[in-house]
């Protein structure tokens, strides 16, 4: 093989497919970069893990589903994240585990019915685009980044990385003690802050924001995830000098994850959303909980969070991270 | 580290109060990767931008294991941490060291390059993106009547008419304090502040606006780098100031023409002219008017104090014009 690029084609693009790394472009926010990355952050490592590959390797983020790729030399693939059909040459294909593709081989992935509403595929090498700000992650509200910065379609050819020592044969599967709960209905833990309550939002406002079942608006993608209007009675009467609303303060950089409410509107900032502006965070989805927001359906699927705090989110990094180790695989047969 | 204990809550983990010539800092939880630690109260100052920029300075130059990144804001720096490296209490400690330790001695100069940068008012595209919004998103949006937002900011800020709104522009230097939203987009603020003026953001906000765009939303004036979705009020358009292709000698470096601390200074040009730009600017034939250079913090701070009775009359003349306009 010396002198050949590992290569797979896109046989068909589905809604939004693209490449990703974890944890993604960090140190360029105060250039206005968003971190981009996988949405699940999740099921994108879990793959990683099964197909051998380090953690810093690209793999695809597939919305909904309806993809097909032909894989151009032998590799181990895995599929993780939403429930959805899926056949390696016709064959059935179970998520959460490794597969052995010889070459030529086609996956394809049909549909998720939900719950859920993000796949990924990890390929062992890796996807070989290029760095660029330390990532390989598509940035698709600066079009940046992954495969010429935008969601792949029929008759792109990606390169793979190589394998260190030859892609491993070792079939695995994730502990089914280990899989991540999937519903409809989501709660998602949060902090407090930045701009809460007592000086910018009432108590009874911060405790609306937390009782209240939102659901997900249709217009909810990478940048954000919207939800429902809602009339806050806020604690000021105006934004002062930042504007008339008093959702608006002097404009500042944003925690990718923020709550951010603008007017009347609170969005969940995705990992593409905007970096900075001139509106409340009221609160914050811990980085645990993260995967969660790529598996809302943006119709049909609710939302309501959770308050947490900083000890607690410690808590849920280490549950996350013990998940994500060697121990929670299994031989399969 | 002298900590205030009162006004904490499960939003605000520490507060500092102003003390010998600096600000007071409020520590804010950001998530369980970041603390938003803001200067001063919610005022439109631009010594707390100042301060902002040297504590980020001095962050940047002590270092600290664990701390991924610095973000400004206006009067603030989101700091983003990897907790398994570094405490949030640490971190706050840190913070409150460089600002304890910041000697504000006379004569800090912050590196900033003056760019010249030509703007065509009340061109055919911005306008363009006011009829869409009409249409599509919002019809009886009082910021929008007319076909175009000029006639409101002119409104709002209590100005004879839209030759006074570009003159404010055109009169002085604006300072790009820091950059977000989308890559490369300055948050720009006025030097002078006699020819500030301010505005609501759209509610709605805009599904599309052009590249190139400059717009007002609230004390801030943007450049916006492609074309997006937006909430400014539009008054003309640009040169571009983002190019990852690298069409043009500017964008060799990092495909974002604008840098923290620069100040801009635009001029007028008609929009023909502006068209003819934007080609040569993609030719490569264009060259940006860049001048290498510093700005004295001190000397600024000492010239607009002189101005600030002047300004403040002006700013209570545009306060009371403001009672009287319907915010979208």
């Amino acid at each position: 093989m010396a002198g050949e690029v590992a290569e797979f084609e896109i046989v068909e693009g589905g809604l939004q497919t693209t490449v990703q790394d974890y944890p993604g472009r960090r140190g360029m926010l105060a250039q206005g970069f968003f971190p981009a990355g996988p949405m699940d952050h999740f099921a994108f490592r879990c793959a990683n893990l099964l197909v051998g590959n380090d953690a810093s390797a690209a793999g695809l983020e597939v919305t909904l589903g309806n993809v097909a790729l032909r894989i151009e030399s032998p590799a181990a693939i895995a599929v993780c994240g939403a429930p959805a059909p899926a056949t390696l040459n016709g064959e059935t294909v179970e998520p959460w585990q490794t597969i052995w593709a010889e070459a030529g081989s086609e996956l394809r992935i049909g549909i998720a019915p939900g719950p859920g509403f993000r796949i990924y595929v990890a390929i062992s090498g890796g996807i070989d685009v290029p760095i660029l700000g330390g990532s390989r992650s598509t940035y698709t509200m600066g079009q940046l980044g992954g495969f010429e910065g935008r969601a792949l379609r029929e008759g792109d050819r990606l390169p793979l990385g190589e394998t260190p020592g030859g892609a491993s044969d070792a079939l695995r599967r994730l502990k089914a003690s280990e899989l991540p709960d999937y519903s409809r209905d989501w709660e998602i833990e949060v902090l407090r802050g930045p701009q809460a309550s007592p000086d910018f939002l009432t108590e009874d406002d911060v405790e609306a924001l937390l009782s209240r079942v939102w659901k997900v608006d249709p217009n909810s993608n990478r940048t954000g995830i919207r939800l429902e209007p809602h009339q806050f009675s806020w604690a000021r009467t105006g934004g002062g000098v930042a504007g008339g609303h008093p959702s608006n303060i002097l404009d500042n950089s944003y925690p990718v994850g923020a709550v951010n409410v603008n007017g009347d509107l609170p969005v969940i900032l995705g990992p593409d959303g905007p970096t900075a502006g001139g509106f409340i965070c009221a609160a914050t989805v811990a980085h645990a909980a993260f995967w969660k927001l790529g598996q809302l359906r943006p119709v049909g699927d609710t939302v309501r969070l959770r308050e947490i705090t900083l000890e607690q989110a410690r808590e849920l990094d280490r549950v996350l991270r013990r998940r994500l180790n060697e121990t929670s695989l299994e031989d399969i047969e | 580290m002298s900590l205030s204990s009162t006004d904490i809550n499960a939003a605000v983990l520490a507060r500092e109060p102003a003390e010998s010539g600096k600000p007071s800092a409020t520590y804010r939880v950001a998530g369980d990767r970041a603390v938003l630690v803001e200067y001063g109260e919610m005022e439109f100052d631009l010594a707390l931008s100042f301060f902002m920029l040297a504590v980020d300075d001095a962050i940047r130059t002590r270092k600290l294991d664990g701390l991924i990144e610095t973000a400004p804001g206006f009067r603030s720096i989101l700091v983003s941490y990897e907790p398994d490296d570094l405490q949030v209490d640490e971190l706050i400690a840190f913070l409150s060291d460089v600002r304890r330790d910041l000697n504000l001695s006379s004569g800090v100069q912050i590196p900033s390059r003056l760019l010249h940068l030509p703007i065509a008012f009340d061109d055919t595209q911005t306008r363009k993106a006011v009829e869409q919004y009409v249409q599509r998103i919002r019809a009886d949006a009082p910021n929008s009547e007319g076909g175009n937002n000029i006639d409101y900011v002119v409104a709002y800020n209590g100005l004879p008419d839209h030759e006074a709104l570009f003159n404010s522009l055109l009169s002085t230097e604006h300072l790009n304090v820091f950059m977000g939203f989308f890559p490369g987009l300055p948050f720009l603020f006025p030097r002078d502040p006699r020819h500030a003026v301010t505005a609501p953001k759209y509610n709605p906000t805009r599904i599309w606006t052009p590249a190139g765009a400059v717009g007002l939303g609230g004390p801030c004036w943007s450049i916006y780098p492609v074309e997006s979705a937006g909430g400014y009020q539009l008054v003309g358009r640009t040169v571009p100031i983002y190019d990852l292709e690298r069409r043009n000698a500017a964008f060799a470096a990092s495909g974002l023409l604008m840098r923290a601390g620069d100040r801009v200074q635009f001029h007028r040009v008609s929009e023909p002219e502006l068209l003819e730009l934007w080609e040569d600017v993609y030719a490569d034939r264009y060259r940006y008017e860049i001048v290498e250079g510093n700005l004295d913090v001190q000397e600024h701070l000492d010239w607009a104090a002189e101005l600030s009775d002047e300004a403040d009359q002006l700013r209570e003349a545009r306060e009371r014009a403001a009672t009287t306009i319907p915010v979208p």
